[in-house]
């Protein structure tokens, strides 16, 4: 019940790949938080979010990708959700948050 | 003919995830399927972190989770003594937009997932969220 980050960023398309393994809730949405606002503000680009290996995550997880999105939007820079499992994609679906986030789930 | 357990949960952000595993494990020991041990696990979770957000005052007092299984369903109610709040407040979240706002997803989360939905909030008092989901009938 952890969540591990890592983020690297893409010099030839110009944008932040933040992998997520592990779950996002009430205790571990601050350092996903944390996370994406660090890489933002080192760097203003899009940011690819891979969800592959995360297996779980909440409204307070959703908030903080919601709260990153509407902060990047100022600077016309967006956040992506990449490979969201079964289960993340009925959330995104019902919150209608897959319009926004995603391209291709 | 049903069975009741009874959680205690101190109101702390590390502990949903072990409400979230019990809760998991007592769906799937009832006969759910894999997608509606998902909707329970988000659901309680979700209910549980409500108490845990708005029960700031005082984080140490116990929340409980309540579960009854049996009859073809699963009743589970996450009862608090964290102050309550004015539910005419709650908004639906604005979702249908090209900006959405953060905040007000756990109860419409709730609220998709299950098949039905109590909500009693008492002011000064607590809050009770009280949800059922029926075994499908093939």
């Amino acid at each position: 019940m952890s969540l591990q980050l890592q983020s690297s960023y893409n010099n030839e398309l110009d944008q932040w790949e933040l992998t997520a393994k592990g779950e996002v809730d009430i205790s571990t949405a601050p350092q996903l938080r944390k996370y994406l606002d660090g890489a933002y503000q080192e760097k203003k680009a899009d940011i690819l979010l891979l969800l592959d290996e995360l297996n779980y995550i909440d409204s307070t997880g959703l908030g903080v990708i919601i709260g990153a999105f509407g902060r990047m939007q100022e600077s016309e820079n967006r956040i992506k959700l990449v490979n969201p499992r079964d289960n993340i994609k009925k959330l995104l679906s019902i919150t209608s948050l897959d319009r926004i986030l995603c391209s291709d789930c | 003919m049903t069975d009741i357990l009874k959680f205690s949960i101190p109101g702390k952000p590390e502990y949903v995830g072990t409400v979230r595993l019990a809760i998991s494990s007592l769906a799937n020991c009832a006969g759910f399927d894999i997608e509606a041990v998902e909707d329970i696990k988000v659901a309680v979770s979700e209910a549980c972190t409500n108490v845990v957000c708005h029960g700031k005052p005082n984080r140490e007092e116990c929340y409980e989770v309540d579960c009854e299984v049996g009859d073809g369903r699963i009743t589970i109610s996450v009862v608090d003594r964290a102050g309550g709040y004015d539910m005419a407040n709650y908004q639906r979240p604005v979702l249908d937009c090209d900006c959405p706002k953060e905040g007000g997803l756990g109860l419409f989360i709730i609220k998709a997932l299950m098949d039905e939905v109590d909500i009693f909030s008492e002011i000064g008092m607590g809050t009770s969220i009280k949800m059922v989901k029926y075994l499908s009938r093939i």
